[in-house]
């Protein structure tokens, strides 16, 4: 019993100084390291919103963000809302770009003018600049739509009267 | 229907654009210029069908009239349509100017291919039965066009499978909506200017 009681305090005492022990030890530690937690931000983040010509919103689609720091890698990929919309937090000033498709062959690209004054500006409740966001309409709307549709009517039209009055002219000559 | 600028892969925009080359010489080549008015007509019908939304169920999309445009125009859909498109993309910010070759492929090729399946029986056919082959042809037409859709899609992304899924089942209930306007219009054309259906070609 005295002999067995030897043996595993040996053996406690290479434990000891063994380096995988001590790499256990570092385990315990990094697992420790691991918690987690969440606080709010004083970054303000940009938000968009993204629709079809059809007037239908682009819910739940892939979204990517393109930093102005590096153009081929995303900064930052998710997922529209329900809305359409997409919020993410610039960190640099420049043209942000955030891309939205869908598996059918329709992508909108969006671009973010973001100023240090606006990085600056602190959390969302505090005034701060806007960042400058250009707008773009699905399709033009309403008699600017029926201009351009018409101007495309005409376009057609005329180019057949063209094609038609070439011919003329040619067996006339 | 229009497939976005920034889409396709570069070998994918150059075959859209040699196809498109094809079959634009092609139609040019064989139309009647003494008919280049219908042509016209058919091509500016298809500008702004694009413009009528359609609501199916809990989204909408916007009309096409592959068929119509196919059946009358035969080889000259490609011109017309690509025609069409460069102005939608221009004026209307549908498609792109890169892109414009695949999207006329997409469009022309199935007006054309409904074309050849079906034009001469609808001309030689009765009231009746011309206007089932009206609605099978508008059906095919839009289920071949997001075959093209989904053709693109895949050979960019490799996940062809996947995409067809999706974009077949967008399309299916466009395809129904367009058979039948193109059941209707083949029905009207036999009864009041069956020589509009005799094509443009010489």
């Amino acid at each position: 019993m005295a002999r067995l009681l030897k043996i595993t305090a040996l053996l406690g005492l290479m434990a000891l100084i063994n380096p995988g022990f001590l790499r256990f030890s570092e385990f315990l530690g990094k697992a420790e390291a691991h918690g987690v937690g969440y606080q709010a931000s004083t970054l303000k983040p940009v938000s968009l919103e993204f629709f079809y010509s059809t007037g239908d919103l682009m819910s739940y689609l892939e979204a990517q963000v393109f930093s102005p720091a590096d153009e081929k890698i995303a900064y930052q990929s998710g997922r529209t809302d329900e809305a359409g919309r997409f919020a993410f937090t610039p960190n640099v000033p420049g043209k942000w770009r955030v891309v939205v498709k869908d598996d059918e062959g329709h992508r909108a690209e969006a671009e973010v003018d973001v100023t240090q004054e606006f990085l600056d500006g602190g959390s969302a409740s505090e005034p701060g600049s806007a960042p400058a966001v250009e707008a773009k309409k699905a399709m033009p709307e309403g008699l600017e739509l029926y201009i351009r549709a018409g101007l495309g009517v005409s376009l057609l039209f005329n180019i057949a009267a063209f094609v038609l009055l070439l011919k003329r002219q040619r067996k006339a000559a | 229907m229009h497939i976005s600028e920034g889409i396709l892969s570069t070998q994918m925009l150059a075959a859209g654009w040699a196809v498109a080359g094809v079959g634009v010489a092609v139609g040019l080549k064989k139309l009647d210029t003494d008919k280049i008015a219908r042509v016209a007509f058919f091509s500016s019908a298809f500008f702004l069908a694009s413009l009528v939304n359609v609501r199916i169920g809990p989204s909408s999309t916007h009309l096409s009239l592959i068929a119509p445009l196919g059946l009358v125009l035969g080889w000259s859909a490609f011109p017309a349509v690509m025609i069409a498109l460069l102005l939608q993309a221009l004026l209307l910010q549908f498609g792109g100017l890169l892109v414009l070759g695949a999207n006329t492929v997409n469009i022309a090729l199935p007006a054309l291919i409904v074309y050849l399946l079906f034009g001469s029986h609808i001309r030689s056919s009765d009231g009746k039965v011309a206007s089932v082959l009206g609605f099978l042809s508008g059906f095919l037409a839009v289920v071949l066009c997001a075959v093209g859709v989904a053709f693109f899609l895949g050979m960019t992304d490799a996940n062809f499978m996947g995409i067809a899924g999706v974009i077949f089942a967008a399309h299916l209930p466009l395809a129904v909506v367009e058979g039948l306007i193109t059941m209707f219009l083949v029905a009207f054309l036999k009864r009041i200017s069956p020589d509009i259906l005799m094509g443009v070609e010489r």
